[in-house]
């Protein structure tokens, strides 16, 4: 759909940018404006200085329940149901509101940014599409991300029994050893 | 402390919480209403206040404020030191996101 509204196409462009801002791929764009691609292509580059990143966008639905991207995309989905539910907004705008809200609690806490814009995009088209859904946890009451074809009566969280190798990654081994280093220099 | 210095105190406290959820309502009402937990209809008074109003609503014997955690929180946030406390954190983010907002019933 081609726009002739010039008032409709500049909101189109504020969404675009905010969501190239954010950190969207070009599909998360192709599929939220009607901008031609071409004008996409060019917003992305004005904006961020690059080309955008061809190739497919993560396609995993398993990516969601490992532990650490399940935290955050529960967060994220917690947030994203609270606006729905609650503030009258819809859609993309919700997604970006409420990805919005996680990153605040992301550098709240200093942690690293694990889901990123596309991927919550993904996750809510996911669940809309019953791929995934939310499950409470019998111990803490939590919703959190699942498989909707598993069985989850007796679902306990990752949060609530933490997987003893959890979050222990080559990463976190490097800087609890520079912390030490520092230690025993001083 | 005696009893007129603590209603002094509850008045700014209240006094100060309801210009700030005023203050971030206008801002971004959508964002200040996750923070806040409240829904639509508490939002929509809160905004709509008048500042002569909202100085009657602060000059309460009583805080306007209303504790958000339950015990499961409580119980989440104290035994952090056991663990990592941004998991713990994030743990209490999560359930606090997924609870009801304040609503007029």
């Amino acid at each position: 759909m081609r726009n002739k509204s010039i008032l409709s196409e500049a909101k189109q462009i504020q969404l675009a940018s905010e969501l190239i801002r954010l950190g969207a791929r070009l599909q998360v764009l192709e599929a939220n404006s009607h901008l031609s691609r071409e004008r996409l292509v060019k917003l992305y580059k004005e904006i961020t200085g690059v080309s955008p990143p061809k190739g497919m966008l993560p396609f995993s639905e398993d990516w969601f329940t490992s532990w650490q991207p399940n935290m955050h995309s529960s967060l994220f989905i917690n947030i994203y149901n609270y606006l729905a539910a609650h503030a009258d907004v819809r859609g993309i705008d919700a997604v970006i509101k409420g990805y919005k809200l996680y990153l605040e609690h992301i550098e709240a806490s200093q942690l690293e940014r694990v889901l990123s814009l596309t991927r919550a995009w993904t996750l809510v088209r996911f669940i809309d599409s019953r791929i995934l859904c939310l499950a409470p946890c019998s111990k803490c009451a939590g919703d959190f991300v699942v498989h909707a074809l598993e069985l989850h009566s007796n679902h306990v969280c990752g949060l609530c029994n933490i997987p003893s190798r959890a979050g222990k990654t080559k990463k976190y081994a490097q800087v609890i050893a520079s912390n030490m280093q520092q230690l025993n220099a001083a | 402390m005696d009893a007129n210095q603590m209603l002094g105190e509850i008045r700014e406290i209240n006094l100060g919480y309801m210009l700030l959820a005023q203050q971030m309502l206008r801002e971004d009402r959508t964002a200040a209403m996750y923070r806040l937990g409240i829904g639509k209809d508490v939002a929509d008074i809160m905004e709509n206040l008048t500042s002569s109003q909202l100085l009657k609503m602060a000059a309460s014997n009583m805080l306007l404020c209303r504790f958000r955690f339950d015990d499961r929180l409580m119980a989440e946030m104290l035994t952090s030191h056991s663990r990592d406390r941004t998991v713990s954190q994030f743990h209490a983010a999560i359930l606090m996101a997924g609870q009801p907002a304040e609503a007029i019933v």
